[in-house]
């Protein structure tokens, strides 16, 4: 049996574990809440932009646009949001199978270290890693959304795509794979959009001819773009959300585990302690059944 | 009958309320909007916007984006805004000095220095809208 220092020393450590894993729990807590806010928040835009294109997309010839046609698929462009830091259980990991699965040819572009450091450890294309603050400012998006759509307009990708943890719940982050570019149907797309997004409030429906200014195709193609942001922007805020939810529940279960190690412990290093005792007084008792 | 005006950002919905007309910046220059305007959807400017409630006149920077009008609503969709009373005089010129160095200072790439022409301009949007009254 361990000698009861031993134990104790154990103990302590244990103990110390266990408070830095309530502490990254509870900081990991209050930033999913926020994330998860953030994530709502962003949802009146996403009604509206839906509306807009809905709106557009009734009046446009669709096979015009480069966003909008399709073309035969050589090199896929994959936007893969991970986390900078580790500690979230097998969040990640999930991500980085449908990497190893993607063996087609396929450009990468990276959020997050994580991603950055597998993906150059198993040699695949990495085209751009991106830092994302924590808050995740749209500005910062725009520079991967613009960086994306040039390389798809010049033609080095021939899709958009997004892999990352889909916030699905607390407790159940889904690695998935999203198409952002090209926009197969338009229509169809934004029927599936509005009905998702405006289940709350419904306008009246404006049946007149909508004008525009200075012209569709003009404002459908700037409009497009500033879709594909914002589609990344919400991808991204959805990973913040799955990736600090995925820490929390990881760093319950760490908690939870140190205290059920700590029981044991104790209960290991009384008996120890006890038989310690016992030892003790049996000596004490024989040494006086001696002397007498 | 009064005009729904609702400007939303990515970030949070800036600004929603009925409204007796707007006047808002496009790339075509400015239109002013009233209830019973036709259906319309235009590109957003950099610049003012200017609700009019009442006998009150308040005022928005907004940054590009689009604007749609349909029937009563008018949803401007920007990348940014602020309204008039949060504008931060002292942080936009900061940052306006910031983008304007870093335009000078470095060989940027194009989307860059778009996003800090970008900057930039929502400064001065910022300082326009707030200087007007001063």
């Amino acid at each position: 049996m361990a000698s009861t220092r031993d134990i104790r020393r154990r103990i302590k450590s244990v103990k110390n574990t266990r408070q830095i894993t309530r502490a990254m729990e509870l900081v990991a807590a209050s930033k999913m809440k926020k994330a998860q806010q953030v994530a709502l928040s962003g949802r009146p835009y996403a009604s509206l932009l839906a509306a807009m294109l809905a709106a557009i997309a009734d009046r446009v010839d669709e096979s015009h646009h480069p966003f909008l046609v399709e073309r035969p698929v050589k090199t896929r462009g994959i936007l893969l949001i991970s986390t900078d830091k580790g500690l979230c259980g097998p969040l990640n990991a999930n991500l980085f199978r449908m990497v190893a699965e993607i063996t087609t040819p396929a450009k990468f572009y990276v959020i997050g270290r994580k991603g950055a450091q597998y993906l150059s450890r198993t040699h695949r294309d990495l085209v751009a890693d991106f830092p994302v603050h924590d808050r995740v400012p749209f500005s910062e998006m725009r520079a991967i959304g613009e960086l994306m759509v040039r390389h798809f307009r010049e033609g080095s990708i021939d899709t958009i795509e997004v892999l990352y943890p889909r916030f699905k719940n607390t407790l159940t982050q889904e690695a998935k794979i999203r198409p952002v570019l090209p926009l197969r149907n338009l229509k169809e797309y934004v029927a599936g959009l509005a009905a998702s997004a405006r289940s709350g409030q419904t306008a009246p429906e404006d049946k007149r001819e909508v004008h525009f200014e200075p012209n569709a195709t003009q404002v459908l193609d700037a409009l497009l773009p500033f879709y594909v942001n914002r589609e990344i922007h919400q991808f991204v805020l959805s990973a913040k959300a799955s990736e600090h939810s995925a820490r929390m529940v990881a760093m319950k279960t760490a908690k939870d585990n140190a205290t059920k190690l700590l029981g044991d412990l104790t209960l290991e290093y009384n008996k120890a302690r006890q038989a310690a005792i016992t030892q003790e007084i049996l000596e004490i008792a024989a040494a006086q059944f001696a002397a007498a | 009958m009064p005009l729904t005006l609702e400007i939303v950002t990515p970030e949070a919905r800036v600004y929603s309320d009925t409204i007796d007309g707007v006047d808002i910046p496009t790339v075509d220059g400015e239109i002013g909007v009233l209830p019973g305007h036709i259906p319309l959807i235009t590109q957003v400017a950099y610049g003012e916007l200017r609700v009019r409630k009442g006998a009150q006149v308040s005022c928005l920077a907004v940054s590009g984006g689009f604007a749609q009008i349909s029937g009563d609503r008018v949803s401007v969709l920007a990348e940014s805004a602020i309204e008039e009373d949060k504008i931060d005089t002292q942080a936009a010129e900061a940052a306006m000095k910031r983008a304007k160095d870093d335009l000078l200072n470095q060989k940027l790439e194009p989307a860059e220095a778009e996003r800090l022409e970008g900057v930039v301009r929502f400064a001065v949007a910022q300082l326009s809208v707030k200087g007007r009254k001063r």
